[in-house]
């Protein structure tokens, strides 16, 4: 059977390498490689279309490897499997202990926060831009959940449209 | 067609300005005579059943800033409802300033030409955002027209366009920036990288933020007209306490700045649908519908067969808005025909 993986990788020479040398060790066949150099992101990220070819099992160990080794798996034969949402908070974001914000939104299934910048402000308080990983179809849960927070710390949430 | 206008400020002035500037046009394309045949201010009034001059109404107001000076027909005993009983007129256009607490006077003027069997054309958003329910059904039960594409967007089109262009489709929600002024502040503070405070006071002096700019800011404006579009559009039954609002007045550059670097900008964005009645800041895409600028109004009505369509305006000024009033004045005579 054949899978189709869209990867986000960085590009940076052998960065494509690294993630396609273990898939040979679990019995699976790379069929092809498209790579959109023309779609880079705004973090310097493209997607990289795979398509591997080889027996259920080892194509779920490729996929679960892929994951171990942390690379994001936009989409799985072509259903969306990550999603990036983006979140500012304004307020006392530092001290009301961003940490804790950071836990309780990391705590969510599937959901990771995969940068996190603060700026400070010159009349106090701050601002902080969050970048969030979550796996599709969690975006409303992760926005409840930050929401939840923003109401209990005083801070104003500004989220996607 | 017989005009009776209440309220001569800045939009006031702008439809006589375009009356003058159009009225043979009207004319020629459409064979509607327009007249303004009586104008109340806080002042006063001026009347006359030949027609008032556009140009001499205009001149009056700007150089004594009181109609009741207007030459022979100027009148100070006269003002706002009373005038309706003192002209005989076919359409009143209503252009005093909105009224969030109570909708008055707009409403009681409203209604009144209701009774008398007159159609009505406003730019007004406080009767709507309070009474919407009420008003239209009183227009409809004394069978005149009642008109409001000026209330939103100014000469961005939207109602009649959802009505009128799109009547295959059903909208499903609106998402859209209704408010210039609050998109002039964001705009300016994303390109200079100035502060909230800063960049209100540029916007005062510039005359795009008013003296007192806390309905616009706090975002009760864009709330009026998420109420008119949630009701006219979408049929949701609402008034303007159903609104979620948060203004831009928390809105740090620092914010701005960490968006930008994203490749985001922030925008005063409202969002209408059955689940959602809400105006708040949101993070846009740079690149996307809601990357607007300036002063200018969008909104992305989603539909069900026609897919996403975006109307870009401008949403303010007094000849844009003015151009609004005079379309559906237009429309109503249109409309009686067929």
């Amino acid at each position: 059977m054949r899978v189709d993986l869209i990867l986000e990788l960085l590009d940076i020479p052998g960065q494509l390498v690294n993630v396609l040398s273990p898939i040979s060790g679990f019995g699976a066949n790379l069929v092809t490689v498209i790579h959109r150099r023309d779609d880079k992101n705004d973090d310097g990220m493209i997607p990289v279309k795979i398509t591997l070819e080889g027996e259920q099992k080892n194509l779920i160990q490729c996929i679960d490897k892929l994951k171990e080794m942390e690379i994001t798996i936009l989409e799985i034969n072509g259903v969306v499997s990550k999603e990036k949402l983006r979140t500012i908070l304004i307020g006392h974001v530092i001290d009301t202990d961003i940490r804790n914000t950071a836990d309780r939104i990391n705590k969510l299934k599937g959901t990771y926060i995969v940068n996190l910048e603060i700026k400070l402000s010159d009349e106090g308080g701050s601002s902080a831009m969050l970048v969030i990983e979550s796996d599709f179809g969690m975006k409303d849960i992760v926005f409840k959940k930050i929401r939840e927070i923003a109401n209990e710390k005083s801070l104003l949430i500004i989220n996607e449209v | 067609m017989r005009i009776c206008l209440i309220g001569f400020g800045a939009v006031g002035q702008g439809v006589v300005k375009i009356i003058s500037l159009k009225k043979k046009h009207v004319k020629n394309k459409f064979n509607i005579e327009l007249k303004v045949v009586g104008v109340s201010d806080s002042s006063g009034s001026a009347i006359n059943q030949e027609g008032l001059d556009e140009e001499l109404l205009l001149d009056i107001k700007s150089k004594t800033n009181k109609i009741y000076n207007y030459p022979k027909y100027g009148d100070n005993s006269l003002q706002g409802i009373e005038l309706l009983d003192n002209v005989d007129y076919d359409c009143l256009v209503e252009a005093t300033p909105t009224n969030i607490s109570t909708g008055e006077p707009a409403k009681s003027l409203t209604l009144k030409a209701f009774n008398d069997k007159k159609d009505v054309v406003t730019s007004n958003k406080g009767h709507l955002a309070l009474f919407f329910n009420e008003m239209i059904s009183k227009a409809k039960e004394n069978n005149v027209e009642f008109k409001f594409e000026a209330s939103v967007g100014g000469a961005m089109p939207i109602i009649n366009f959802s009505k009128k262009t799109l009547p295959s489709s059903e909208i499903e929600s609106i998402i859209g920036i209704l408010n210039g002024t609050t998109n002039f502040i964001l705009s300016r503070m994303t390109s200079e990288g100035s502060s909230y405070k800063d960049t209100l006071e540029e916007s005062k002096v510039l005359g795009i933020a008013e003296t007192d700019p806390s309905q616009d800011v706090e975002g009760i404006d864009a709330a009026c007209k998420t109420v008119i579009l949630a009701n006219s559009v979408l049929g949701i039954d609402c008034v303007y306490d159903d609104i979620e609002i948060e203004g831009i007045t928390n809105i740090t550059s620092q914010a701005i700045e960490l968006a930008k670097k994203e490749g985001y900008f922030i925008k005063l964005i409202a969002e209408i649908s059955k689940d959602k009645l809400k105006v708040a800041p949101r993070l846009v895409k740079k690149n996307s519908p809601y990357a607007i600028e300036g002063t200018l109004n969008m909104a992305t009505l989603k539909t069900d067969l026609a897919g996403d369509v975006t109307v870009v305006g401008k949403g303010a000024g007094s000849i844009e808005t003015a151009s609004a009033i005079l379309t559906d004045i237009i429309n109503i005579k249109k409309t009686i025909r067929e």
